[in-house]
């Protein structure tokens, strides 16, 4: 699934060179369950970053399901986000104007399809995160649960295979942090990676498998 | 997904019902500047032209003075002196000149019942009335038969008229000149005329036919001859030509300028026409100057409205949007705004254009109209200014970097 070698990613800050990823080789195969765990300005969200392509690595090979993704540029990034991977955030990012319906929809909007598979495919999502009575709220009148199921809805409308979280239970309490778990399990089961940053042992506890960082490093 | 996009737009433009309002009124504003200005400067030229065509159009006036050299054994000084026939003649020898004619000219008294005034009378052809716009309102101008038969008729000006006659009906009565006898056969339909040569203007005279002038009052040597030619671009070979003939005939050089004093009134039209193109691009110019404070004010406030909602854009980023999707978002949001505001300002302007008291002010600036011209000349402007304001923020919202926007 995700295959990398030696990558590293260096900040330049005037004279100051900082090194958030050092050399990190990794290999994750499919339906694996992991989190990535480390103290702060360990590198985590750099890493998760350039996992996810929204960020490119300064040295180093990354495929992602044998496509060299190291090398592309903006747009093709922006599709291979599009269409292999699905974001789940700490403070869920919903776009505050828009609708539960209208949130899940938004990344069919930048892939052309059709408005009748788009219905169709809000539905199937509505229903899989039991938030089809709240199609028409707006995120301000949900609770911070409900929001991070938008949100994980959202994740899975082109169907990734991949699916990132960065602290996805760290604005909930425990209840709803398991409740969110829980799906993400179920994800598991339907054949999805998830990489999954934490703090929280008991949440990494969920993952099968556990990447410790420290200063860009692997541990 | 049209549907959707104006949902959204709507949305985004009511979330910020102060902002939007303002930044609508800028552009509206700038529209209606830009339309009244094309308006009323269309206007005044269309007016300006048409008061200006009052005296006659697309044709010369020559007026005979006295030569300056010598002509074949002829002395310098000597009168140029030129007849009716004279003058027919050349025009019919010179190709290109479509009708010429003359007029006899003098002030005279006028009388009807009690009424007495003192007006100018031309003694004139029946191509005169053509050549200068002199339209019977009432009645008929001059024709082939009373010039032939030296008839006592005459066409009154629409003025002179209303000073005789009052209330009462001219055509069919008769008035005096200098004493004598002459029936109206017609009144000249009133026309805006600014300008005029020898004499009063049209709504002033009276029309004679030239040989009746001549029998009755003794005049042999016209005071001015006039002619048009078919192309008025063609004004100076024509007038080149009239001096060659009428020199042969009467006896002074081609070369002499001052023998026949020419107006080339083709020329003043031509000039005429550049001064109020320009006058016109000039008020578009100054238009479109307003309308671009208002294009400035678009794009300083979707420049805000990008950098508020960087967030939402990162959103995007992360989900798969592409550059463009951000660009024409934006793009798409600032050239609806310039439209829309665009829209009421016109909206406003043509409802002001409507409301306007025409009858006051038709004399002095016309009719102020939205014709297709204004229309067109406005859209492009706006499109212009749209396009320009709304590229920039747009631009500056697909450059963002997806990381930092999510941060926030």
């Amino acid at each position: 699934m995700i295959e990398m070698e030696r990558i590293s990613k260096v900040y330049r800050m005037g004279e100051v060179r900082l090194e958030a990823l050092k050399e990190i080789s990794l290999r994750i195969e499919a339906a694996e369950f992991i989190s990535i765990m480390g103290p702060s300005g360990s590198g985590k969200s750099t890493l998760l970053n350039i996992i996810g392509c929204l960020d490119t690595p300064s040295g180093g090979s990354y495929f992602l399901e044998e496509k060299n993704v190291a090398g592309l540029g903006f747009d093709e990034l922006s599709t291979v986000r599009n269409r292999k991977i699905g974001f789940v955030f700490q403070n869920f990012n919903l776009l505050p104007y828009a609708t539960t319906y209208e949130n899940i929809e938004l990344p069919m909007l930048f892939n052309g399809r059709s408005g009748k598979r788009r219905r169709e495919r809000v539905r199937e999502l509505l229903e899989m995160v039991g938030l089809v009575e709240w199609q028409h709220h707006r995120p301000s009148e949900l609770s911070g649960g409900q929001q991070q199921r938008v949100a994980i809805a959202r994740a899975l409308a082109n169907d990734p295979s991949l699916i990132l979280a960065d602290e996805p239970t760290g604005n909930l309490d425990s209840k709803t942090g398991e409740e969110i778990m829980g799906l993400f399990v179920k994800l598991q089961g339907q054949g999805r990676t998830i990489l999954m940053v934490t703090h929280d042992t008991h949440i990494a506890s969920y993952s099968q498998r556990t990447i410790q960082l420290l200063d860009g490093r692997i541990v | 997904m049209i549907l959707t996009f104006f949902r959204n737009l709507i949305r985004d433009l009511r979330r910020q019902p102060l902002r939007t309002s303002l930044t609508l009124s800028g552009v509206g504003w700038g529209t209606f500047a830009v339309v009244i200005l094309l308006a009323f400067g269309s206007a005044v030229s269309r007016q300006n032209l048409k008061t200006f065509r009052g005296v006659g159009q697309g044709f010369v006036i020559a007026f005979p003075a006295s030569t300056t050299v010598t002509y074949r054994g002829l002395p310098k000084g000597r009168l140029v002196r030129l007849t009716p026939e004279q003058v027919l003649l050349a025009g019919q020898k010179i190709p290109g000149i479509k009708r010429t004619s003359f007029e006899f000219t003098a002030t005279r008294a006028i009388r009807y019942r009690r009424e007495d005034v003192l007006n100018t009378v031309r003694g004139v052809t029946v191509g005169y009335g053509d050549i200068r716009n002199i339209i019977a309102g009432e009645g008929r101008y001059l024709n082939d038969a009373d010039v032939s038969q030296k008839r006592r008729v005459c066409v009154l000006g629409d003025t002179v008229t209303e000073n005789l006659f009052h209330e009462e009906k001219a055509v069919g009565r008769t008035v005096f000149i200098e004493g004598l006898p002459f029936t109206v056969v017609g009144v000249m339909k009133k026309k805006i005329q600014t300008s005029n040569f020898s004499g009063q203007r049209d709504e002033h005279c009276a029309f004679i036919p030239w040989t009746t002038y001549s029998a009755l009052f003794g005049d042999k040597y016209i005071g001015s001859l006039i002619f048009q030619p078919a192309n008025p671009a063609d004004s100076k070979r024509t007038i080149r030509l009239m001096r060659e003939e009428l020199g042969k005939l009467a006896g002074f050089s081609p070369d002499d300028n001052d023998a026949l004093f020419v107006w080339d009134w083709t020329e003043f039209e031509k000039s005429f026409s550049i001064f109020f193109l320009a006058f016109n691009v000039f008020l578009g110019v100054i238009g479109a100057f307003t309308l671009l404070v208002g294009g400035v004010g678009v794009a300083s406030i979707m420049l805000v409205v990008v950098e508020e909602r960087t967030k939402e854009i990162g959103i995007k980023l992360a989900v798969g949007a592409k550059r463009r999707h951000i660009l024409w978002q934006f793009f798409t949001e600032s050239l609806a705004i310039v439209l829309l505001g665009g829209g009421l300002g016109f909206l406003f302007a043509a409802l002001v254009l409507k409301a306007l008291p025409v009858e006051k002010i038709e004399e002095f600036v016309g009719i102020p109209l939205l014709n297709p011209t204004v229309g067109v000349a406005t859209i492009l402007i706006l499109l212009t200014i749209g396009i320009i304001s709304g590229l920039m923020p747009a631009r500056r919202a697909a450059s963002t970097n997806p990381i930092e926007a999510l941060r926030k």
